[in-house]
């Protein structure tokens, strides 16, 4: 069958030239010869990419940071940190052998630069979450989603951000 | 032979047939969309293979009614963190300690389902992770309630740090 094709894509081939038609004869003709289908690969991306021992996309160690992306870590560092103080608050009043607000008055006598410190870890991780939370629920609408105005609201919230949690813990 | 004959004829008359086709039908203003929605009207079946190994990740039917629900207890966040804070009642307290304990539990979850997979970690792991973290959470909101009510509660827990000497 191939055998046939060939033959009658020569014969074609020569006419064309010969033809010597401009356009026509930048055609060629192909021969096709037919294989069994390969079955797709197990392999998924994931493993491909393990066993080749490439690098974790985006290459954390070289690639340029971002606004873009740093504020997205940060959104999930913030949510993880505000989740260990609940979990530590909910997990300490069962498990403390002293009730929570026995510690609170050891922190105060620690004097105004730890109470500093600690409102100063609550309130901004709280803060952060809670503009950005804005942003995020924001694009999840739909909106504000240009580069531009990403940027722009990033910025926005970082300011309101540092302004909450100064003023909260100078407060 | 015959058959070959006969192939060369009506190869040379379709080929320049066909080169008028094309030539004559997508037209030079938008050829490529026209080429676009030409191979839309017959759609490419991807043979999808489903049955991997090794599952990617820890995922399962339709999230997007939960998805609303996530939503919608993060915009009642927004409200509630500073008027439970500001209110100092045991009820607000509690509603304020569910609230966030379902949506830390569920934050939590997407970073349990994104960083221990089973591609790395094995089959098992991923589920105790999932797991103790059910725990933890249900726990959680059990102390935060208690607390709430044995003690002087979340908001005034937060007022106690805050207060001035
Ligand atoms: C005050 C109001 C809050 C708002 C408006 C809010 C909003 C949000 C939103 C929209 C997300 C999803 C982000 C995304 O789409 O990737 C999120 C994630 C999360 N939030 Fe909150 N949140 C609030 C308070 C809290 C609190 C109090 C905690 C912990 C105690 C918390 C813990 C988390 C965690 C752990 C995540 C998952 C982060 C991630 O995996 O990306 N959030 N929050």
């Amino acid at each position: 069958m191939s055998l046939i094709f060939r033959l009658a894509g020569q014969r074609c081939n020569s006419q064309f030239l010969k033809n010597s038609n401009g356009l026509i004869s930048c055609i060629r003709p192909v021969t096709l010869k037919a294989t069994n289908v390969s079955p797709p690969s197990k392999e998924g991306h994931d493993e491909r990419n393990m066993k080749l021992k490439r690098p974790q996309s985006p290459h954390l160690t070289i690639y340029a940071p971002q606004l873009t992306s740093l504020l997205s870590i940060s959104h999930r560092a913030t949510g993880i940190v505000l989740s260990g103080y609940a979990i530590g608050l909910g997990l300490g009043a069962i498990v403390l052998p002293e009730s929570i607000p026995h510690y609170i008055d050891c922190l105060h006598e620690m004097g105004p630069a730890a109470v500093s410190f600690v409102k100063f870890s609550l309130s901004f991780p709280m803060a952060y979450h809670f503009w950005n939370g804005i942003r995020h629920l924001i694009w999840d609408t739909g909106k504000m989603l240009t580069i531009p105005q990403v940027y722009t609201t990033g910025y926005i919230m970082l300011a309101v951000t540092f302004a909450t949690a100064g003023f909260l813990t100078v407060m | 032979m015959a058959l070959a004959l006969v192939l060369k004829k009506s190869l040379s008359v379709q080929a320049t047939q066909n080169f008028f086709k094309t030539a004559i039908k997508v037209d030079s203003k938008r050829p490529f969309t026209q080429i676009l929605s030409a191979i839309k009207k017959e759609p490419i079946k991807v043979c999808r293979e489903s049955k991997f190994n090794t599952p990617k990740r820890l995922m399962s039917g339709d999230h997007g009614k939960l998805w609303t629900v996530e939503r919608g207890v993060s915009v009642a966040l927004l409200g509630m963190v500073p008027i439970a804070l500001l209110a100092h009642n045991t009820l607000l307290d509690d509603v304020l300690a569910a609230s966030v304990v379902i949506h830390f539990h569920w934050g939590l979850e997407a970073n349990v389902i994104d960083y221990v997979r089973p591609i790395i970690f094995g089959h098992a792991v991923p589920k105790v992770a999932l797991g103790l973290l059910y725990l933890v959470s249900i726990s959680t909101l059990g102390g935060l309630i208690y607390y709430n009510h044995s003690s002087i509660g979340i908001s005034n827990t937060v007022r106690k740090i805050w207060k001035k000497e």
